[in-house]
């Protein structure tokens, strides 16, 4: 899915809330993320625009939080808690995700298949 | 004897002897002689006849596609010139654009579509041919709808794959739905079924270009607009800009080139987010007031997502250098970045707190100094420099006008904002953008998240009129007619041709829109389904709107449901996506909020 900053964006996304886990201090959320604007899109493996410079969940640790929400690998990360994750820096991204202060957090992301459920939708129903 | 007996003859090869035992030798050497003889006059008789026969073949092809055998033919004495009968050729003259450029299958089958296109043109003036019998009439009717069926499967081919793509190719999916509206008008008079007519083809090229233009009102707009700037968002009652600005965004998807980045691209690397980040404890000890984050509405992601990053932001900024409060060392901070603003990402990788922290003085300021005039228009003067300083840069890189013009459209008209807040004076809630999609309150409602990548975008710049013109000035809603129906001006004149065989094929969504637009063979039960999935949009809106009215944005309501109309004229195939997609969602926020 390609985002061309300042430009619309047309996607269809799910909302995965994450419920962070304490342990100890840390707080986990039981998955990687990858790319920013600060990064270089074409060595990015999930996206299929490789001039796409959001950011992607590069793994989901089996029985974290993430994968209990149903994240996936390859899901990209277009919001968290309400903030555009489509043009920011890696670290930006890493900020938002790994607040302290917050223990839940609710993304919106889109992935590939979601789109070709919308586009299978799309053509079973009469136009 | 022996030296000077043999004289060798080199021209012939034969070697004479002048010894007594020569005579033999001699007449075996010309009897072989001969033979080799006969044998290359054979060889050569062979070649000539291959090449005849070759010359005749192509005669006979020239005579084909010429109609006239050509004076070359070879024609043996007595021999009847052969019965030329001509073949009737198409040559189809393709955008530039339509070339396979990559090796991207979106392209390839955007050239394939391309060329099926005019097939299907071709095949449909054939048809409509006069002086046809009946048996002929039939098949050419069956070569249309078989053409008809492959170009709609070549459609949809395209349209997925662009879906795949992320509409990320240098065609917007205006070459797909436009083009199929706008080549019913230019098949009409310029795509020719060729005979002769090698000329007519550069007419159909240069027909083809302007028709996108036509359709599409943004540029008439756009050319009112670009002078007045500035002024413009003083004045936002004789502004339609609007509309266009909705039209162009669906219109288009993506522009092919990127800006290079503002920040250098490091090595693509994966962070685990279950160690503790050192660097975001850091933030949070700067972060002066970490719970206004929550409620400071992430005004950096609206305006990634609503097309214009840098313009408000920087708008504010800018602002707060015209003023003339006292100049903290946060504002000389601010007053830098403005300088770097022409990049669009910079402000958000260097300055996102910053402009956080403007943004909160610039509300402020709006109340402090509720509806000055002149910093206003101040304002709006450095607001048009500096747009059109972007301006050009995306200009730079957009292939098309109204790509250029969507660019234009939003950024300029939300720079009207700012100004409507200051004369609001409504402090936090002055910000309409800002309490409009990020209110701490609505982030909860999934209703609201869900839609918002979904419709919002495309939608915001006409909420955005409903807000500035709620609270500036008494709405107008005839200028938005009056648009659509400039924008269906195009489609509207249809009728007035003969249709094509099947009618399907040729009403874009926008005709159906038109009240008094009734294609003859428009089939009922498509209408309906048209409606129907109106309908069901314009019901879809109800969350939203509700969400919206504890804002104050009034109007909203009726603007949705206007929204239905002119977004439905609006694209085919942006339609299609949404309207699943806008069901999903539906569905999806119901049960969220159960």
């Amino acid at each position: 899915m390609a985002y061309i900053p300042g430009q619309p964006l047309t996607a269809v996304v799910e909302k995965i809330e994450i419920q962070k886990l304490r342990q100890g201090d840390n707080l986990i959320l039981g998955f990687s993320i990858g790319g920013g604007i600060d990064q270089d899109p074409a060595q990015n493996p999930f996206s299929q625009d490789k001039s796409d410079k959001g950011i992607y969940v590069t793994r989901v640790s089996p029985g974290g939080p993430a994968e209990q929400a149903c994240l996936r690998e390859g899901d990209k990360i277009l919001q968290v808690n309400g903030w555009d994750m489509t043009v920011v820096t890696h670290d930006q991204a890493r900020k938002r995700l790994t607040k302290k202060s917050e223990c839940v957090v609710r993304l919106l992301v889109t992935r590939k298949s979601l789109e070709d459920a919308v586009k299978h939708a799309m053509y079973d129903h009469p136009k | 004897m022996e030296g000077n007996g043999e004289i060798s003859d080199t021209d012939s090869g034969i070697i004479l002897h002048s010894g007594s035992d020569s005579p033999t030798t001699v007449t075996k050497d010309v009897t072989t002689h001969t033979r080799a003889m006969k044998l290359k006059h054979q060889d050569l008789k062979d070649k000539l006849e291959i090449c005849l026969l070759e010359l005749k073949k192509l005669c006979i092809r020239e005579a084909e596609l010429t109609g006239r055998l050509s004076e070359d033919y070879p024609l043996l004495p007595g021999e009847k010139p052969p019965q030329i009968r001509r073949r009737i050729g198409t040559a189809f003259k393709l955008d530039e654009q339509s070339i396979p450029q990559g090796e991207s299958e979106l392209s390839l089958v955007d050239a394939e579509l391309a060329l099926q296109m005019k097939i299907f043109e071709a095949a449909r003036k054939l048809c409509r041919e006069d002086h046809l019998n009946k048996a002929v009439r039939k098949s050419r009717l069956l070569q249309c709808k078989r053409e008809e069926k492959k170009l709609k499967r070549l459609q949809e081919i395209a349209f997925q794959l662009r879906l795949e793509h992320g509409r990320s190719s240098p065609l917007p999916a205006f070459n797909v739905a436009q083009d199929l509206g706008t080549s019913d008008d230019s098949s009409l008079s310029d795509s020719v079924v060729q005979d002769e007519e090698l000329t007519s083809q550069s007419s159909q090229l240069s027909s083809g270009i302007p028709c996108p233009g036509e359709t599409d009102p943004s540029l008439i707009d756009g050319s009112y607009i670009s002078p007045p700037l500035p002024l413009q968002p003083l004045h936002p009652t004789p502004c339609p800009s609007p509309s266009p600005s909705l039209n162009s965004t669906l219109s288009l998807t993506s522009s092919p080139a990127n800006d290079p980045p503002p920040i250098q691209n490091s090595p693509w690397t994966e962070s685990s987010l279950d160690q503790p980040y050192q660097k975001s404890k850091k933030s949070h000890s700067s972060k002066i007031i970490p719970s206004t984050n929550h409620m400071l509405p992430p005004l950096e992601a609206c305006l990634a997502q609503s097309g214009l990053p840098v313009q408000l932001s920087h708008l504010k900024l800018s602002r707060c250098q015209s003023t003339s409060t006292p100049s903290t060392p946060e504002m000389r901070m601010h007053r830098q970045l403005s300088l770097r603003l022409s990049n669009p990402e910079s402000p958000f990788e260097r300055g996102r707190g910053h402009t956080r922290s403007s943004r909160r003085r610039l509300t402020d300021y709006a109340v402090s100094l509720p509806g000055t005039p002149p910093p206003a228009v101040n304002y709006g003067t450095h607001a048009g420099s500096e747009d059109s300083n972007s301006e050009h840069s995306f200009a730079s890189h957009n292939s098309s006008p109204c790509q250029e013009l969507l660019c234009d459209f939003p950024k300029q008209y939300r720079s009207a904002f700012p100004h409507s807040s200051t004369a609001g004076s409504h402090g936090h809630q002055a910000f309409p953008h800002a309490g409009f999609y990020h209110n701490s309150r609505h982030q909860s409602s999934p209703s609201f998240h869900k839609a918002y990548y979904n419709e919002e975008m495309v939608y915001a710049p006409d909420l955005d009129l409903a807000w500035s013109s709620y609270t500036q000035h008494p709405p107008c809603p005839s200028s938005r007619y009056e648009y659509w129906y400039k924008d269906v001006a195009v489609p509207h004149h249809r009728p007035q041709r003969p249709l094509p065989p099947d009618p399907r094929l040729s009403p874009s969504p926008a005709q159906w829109d038109l009240p008094h637009y009734r294609p003859s063979g428009v089939p009922q039960q498509v209408v309906n389904e048209q409606l129907k999935s109106w309908h069901r949009r314009s019901q879809l809106k109800a969350p939203r709107s509700h969400s919206l009215d504890r804002q104050g944005a009034v109007r909203l309501k009726n603007m949705s449901a206007q929204e239905g109309t002119c977004y439905q004229s609006q694209r085919y195939a942006e339609q299609v996506t949404l309207s699943p997609a806008a069901r999903l969602v539906s569905d999806s926020s119901a049960l969220a909020s159960r």
